[in-house]
């Protein structure tokens, strides 16, 4: 399935939106070809749908370690050209 | 503030006049001026301990506090407490960035050019992983049953875009050699690159139809989100800016090492 087959002329999105709350607007009663859940969408699902929460609130921290080790890779990486040129703390760095 | 306080915060004291003749390397760019060269260590380790402490016990309150039980939300509503602050947050470095651009048009100082960039670096970092968790939110909640993870929700294409445009930031810099020269042009760009950020982030997203609250009126509350989460959600935004400010700091402050010892500020 496209994503232009799931778009729902204008009309028929407002009186959805009429029916329903803000956020589902696009998709409550829209006549969408649902299919059965995936495995992982079952995971996902799970207790109110809290794991993607959990998902979400992982993506954030590993994207900050990736940047932590980028961080301390380009550290890593003046502290050799320090090394190679010889270059003292005396000076007040 | 005076030089004496920075040299102590520092842990440097009673530091000798450096010769001229072992400053030869440092003066082949425009110099940087002291007030900005050096980071206030003492005040950054505080700011970084009270970020992380902070950042604890919103993620703490994000999952402890009972919020009401919306259909189709359900828990993932838990996620305005972490995919929004990261926008907040990447606007917050779009500021920061800019103002440093404008600083350097001013003052052609290098030391300027190098927060600039750093400050659209992380902003990036923080715009990409609000793009991703805003991809899984949306997979796993309202595009349920469908194989769709794309569905060109216009707010969500417009950041694409406007990451795209500090993508040809960062790119633009690689083109050019001399320092001086890429921080006048890079300055001038990233103002452009800001200046589209509120009409890219807000402003047209806010026209159309979109999963995003913004087009009934207000922009990230809408009548189903409960007051209650505004307890969560703003100490969050302060600490994910703070986050921001500690990366942001950190890469700064490698940069300025790697300008002293290779006389180029790119990290």
């Amino acid at each position: 399935m496209t994503a232009s087959e799931l778009m729902q002329p204008a009309e028929l999105m407002q009186e959805v939106q009429d029916a329903s709350t803000a956020y589902d607007s696009l998709w409550a009663g829209a006549s969408i070809p649902t299919q059965d859940l995936s495995g992982l969408e079952q995971v996902m699902l799970a207790h109110d749908k809290l794991y993607v929460v959990l998902a979400v609130v992982l993506i954030i921290w590993i994207g900050i370690v990736i940047l932590l080790l980028r961080n301390d890779a380009r550290l890593a990486s003046v502290e050799r050209i320090m090394e190679e040129q010889g270059t003292s703390f005396d000076d007040g760095l | 503030m005076s030089t004496g306080k920075r040299t102590s915060a520092m842990g440097v004291e009673n530091t000798p006049p450096v010769p001229a003749a072992e400053l030869h390397h440092a003066v082949t760019l425009a110099t940087p001026s002291t007030h900005d060269t050096m980071i206030n260590l003492r005040r950054y380790t505080l700011i970084r301990n009270i970020v992380l402490v902070w950042l604890s016990l919103v993620l703490l309150a994000a999952f402890l506090l009972n919020i009401p039980k919306i259909n189709i939300l359900e828990h993932t509503a838990r996620n305005l407490y972490f995919h929004v602050p990261m926008w907040f947050t990447m606007m917050a470095a779009v500021f920061v960035s800019a103002y440093h651009s404008f600083q350097v048009l001013r003052s052609g100082d290098i030391v300027r050019d190098i927060r600039a960039l750093q400050a659209a670096r992380v902003g990036a970092f923080f715009g990409v992983l609000g793009l991703v968790t805003g991809i899984v939110w949306s997979k796993f909640t309202w595009y349920v049953g469908t194989d769709v993870w794309w569905n060109f929700d216009p707010r969500q294409s417009m950041v694409s875009l406007q990451l795209l445009i500090y993508g040809a930031y960062f790119v633009l810099r690689g083109a050019l050699d001399d320092p001086n020269k890429r921080a006048r042009i890079a300055a001038v760009y990233n103002l452009f690159a800001a200046t589209t950020t509120p009409f890219l982030l807000y402003v047209i997203p806010r026209q159309m139809d979109s999963l995003h609250p913004g087009a009934e009126g207000n922009p990230a509350f809408s009548e189903i989100t409960h007051p209650i989460m505004r307890l969560v959600f703003y100490p969050a935004i302060v600490g994910f800016i703070g986050m921001f400010w500690v990366l942001y700091t950190q890469r700064v402050r490698t940069a300025l090492i790697k300008h002293r010892v290779t006389h180029d500020p790119e990290l």
